[in-house]
């Protein structure tokens, strides 16, 4: 269990439940493949019921997977402030109809992204990532950021532990130039420390055999219960997909 | 400013997945050793400083807090090719692990917060960096003001950019998708000049503390880059790559902006049919039938942009010619 806490955006890590519920155990790729699929194609509906239809399949995953519902609300809550931006606009300039499909359409594609995030381990994530032939560059860099991330970010909590024991309370406003001042030197801090970090921890990787690519060490293979879930969600998908384009009526 | 999947029109959003994996590419290629083997770590802990950094809040006022965006000062450290791979990095952790953005929204997002706003960042910077370097004792407060302009060109010329599309998404489905310009224009573009302040403010003290603690760090502003020979020291040197940058970000916005133009009538044309008169025959026709379609008006349109770039960089390589010999004794 993963038990990084992340403070500035007012979020924790994800994947801390991941190992608990049966959608954890999944094959990465098969999580991603069928997510991917149902995400891309709810975004594209634009017929009322079908969009709604898409938001109780988003539903139904969301309380299947078994991932503790105020949990994924609360990442939610991250995506509300664009999502009743835009269903408040299109509701003015379109009424209520067309308001409430933005809103339904965009929670259709984000609850399932949370589902995926909360429900796999992150290294999972990015290791499925590469097995599904996204290039080593950017999966091993996902890795490696990933690593320090959790580093650095306990260094930030030390650093924030001893400004408030000099009892520093954080900047009031733009205006307020010390406490400004002291938000910029942290961050200034945090990158310095990084940059002094970085020679040690390239040798300490070349000591356990870095080459150019992190290679995943546990192995994984695509069960029939992988499947099912990426076939099922690629299904809806696609019945989605034909019943929006007219195919079928 | 991370759009969320299922707000943006299919077809804006595949103008995002078309820009932005051959943005990467070309970043890649041209970045070449510097993302080999050993800097690879390197690139790695700079994205993670740069997102733990962004879990700083600044209060903006009335209650609202803000965040470092981080791309001007990503590529003021460590130069615009690595500051778009890292930036990349750093909005699908977000997107990975977080869910911040989507999957058909990731393009757009990566081109307004990982391209975009690095490149105008570094270009805003690399044009008038000079200016701090003239000014002596001065040069430290001057040097804070450059800095902080460049981090808040880097938030609101992304933000414009992220309104852009929201707006040309709202015009080309008919309202289905995306915001009317008259709402999203002045949100996203008022919210982000007032964060830009707060950016630019924290971007400045992070510059001002590496120059002071740890100036070898900063890319940038290192003393021992050499400067090379002819038409590649032209092309290498800071103006001319400052200039690069901001055309590309220019160039981003073009498919989007004939996309939208191609929607509906100009503002002359509207005022024509308004007054009841029509279009004479033109002396000469466009070979290349402009304005008839989408992909005419955005070939026409490059084919323009080019001519002006060609026309302007000649007109500046003129007056450059007449300076230099001009200050020859």
């Amino acid at each position: 269990m993963t038990m990084a806490h992340f403070g500035g955006h007012g979020r924790t890590h994800l994947s801390e439940y991941a190992g608990d519920v049966w959608f954890g155990k999944l094959d990465a790729r098969a999580k991603l493949v069928g997510i991917f699929v149902f995400v891309i194609v709810s975004a594209v509906l634009t017929d009322f019921v079908l969009v709604l239809v898409s938001l109780a399949v988003a539903l139904t995953l969301v309380l299947a997977s078994r991932l503790p519902v105020f949990y994924l609300a609360r990442m939610y809550s991250a995506a509300v402030p664009f999502i009743l931006f835009a269903s408040v606009s299109v509701f003015l300039f379109g009424g209520w109809e067309r308001g409430i499909e933005m809103w339904a359409r965009t929670s259709a594609c984000v609850l399932p992204l949370l589902v995926l995030a909360a429900g796999t381990e992150t290294f999972d994530l990015f290791a499925g990532l590469r097995r599904l032939h996204v290039p080593a560059v950017i999966t091993t860099l996902l890795m490696l950021t990933q690593r320090y991330i959790l580093l650095l970010s306990e260094e930030l909590s030390r650093m924030s532990i001893a400004r408030k024991a000099r009892g520093f309370r954080g900047a009031r406003n733009l205006l307020d130039r010390y406490g400004v001042k002291v938000v910029a030197f942290t961050a200034g801090m945090v990158l310095v420390r990084s940059f002094d970090r970085a020679d040690d921890i390239y040798e300490g990787l070349k000591c356990k055999g870095f080459g150019q690519e992190m290679t995943p060490w546990r192995r994984s293979r695509v069960a029939l219960k992988d499947g099912l879930l990426a076939l099922g969600l690629a299904t809806v998908a696609g019945l989605l997909l034909t019943v929006q384009l007219g195919v079928i009526t | 400013m991370h759009i969320p999947d299922g707000l943006m029109a299919p077809v804006v959003s595949l103008v995002g997945w078309i820009e932005f994996p051959v943005v990467f590419a070309a970043v890649l290629l041209l970045s070449g050793k510097r993302i080999k083997e050993r800097n690879l770590p390197r690139v790695a802990v700079l994205s993670a400083g740069i997102f733990v950094a962004q879990m700083l809040n600044f209060p903006i006022g009335g209650g609202t807090t803000g965040h470092l965006v981080g791309g001007a000062l990503f590529a003021m450290i460590s130069g615009p090719t690595i500051a778009v791979i890292g930036m990349t990095i750093v909005l699908l952790i977000q997107g990975l692990m977080f869910g911040d953005g989507g999957i058909t929204a990731l393009g757009l997002n990566a081109i307004n917060m990982a391209v975009i706003a690095p490149l105008t960042g570094w270009g805003v910077y690399s044009l008038l960096k000079g200016l701090s370097e003239r000014r002596g004792a001065r040069g430290k407060v001057v040097g804070g003001v450059v800095v902080g302009a460049a981090a808040w060109a880097s938030v609101f010329v992304a933000a414009a950019a992220c309104a852009g599309e929201l707006a040309v998404s709202y015009a080309v489905s008919s309202g289905t998708y995306g915001i009317a310009a008259t709402v999203a224009v002045p949100a996203m573009l008022g919210i982000h000049a007032v964060i830009g302040i707060g950016e630019a403010l924290i971007t400045a003290g992070v510059m001002a503390y590496l120059w002071s603690v740890s100036p070898g760090s900063v890319t940038s502003t290192d003393p021992n880059r050499k400067t090379l020979p002819g038409l590649r020291g032209a092309v290498s040197s800071d103006t001319a790559r400052a200039v690069i940058a901001i055309l590309i970000v220019f160039a981003l916005a073009l498919p989007l902006y004939f996309l939208y133009s191609s929607q509906g009538k100009d503002g002359l044309e509207k005022t024509m049919q308004d007054a009841g008169t029509a279009e004479g025959r033109p002396m000469i026709s466009s070979p290349f039938e402009y304005g008839q379609d989408y992909f005419s008006a955005l070939f026409a349109g490059i084919l323009g942009f080019l001519a002006v770039a060609l026309v302007a960089t000649v007109i500046l390589k003129l007056v450059r010619m007449k300076t230099v010999r001009g200050e020859e004794p």
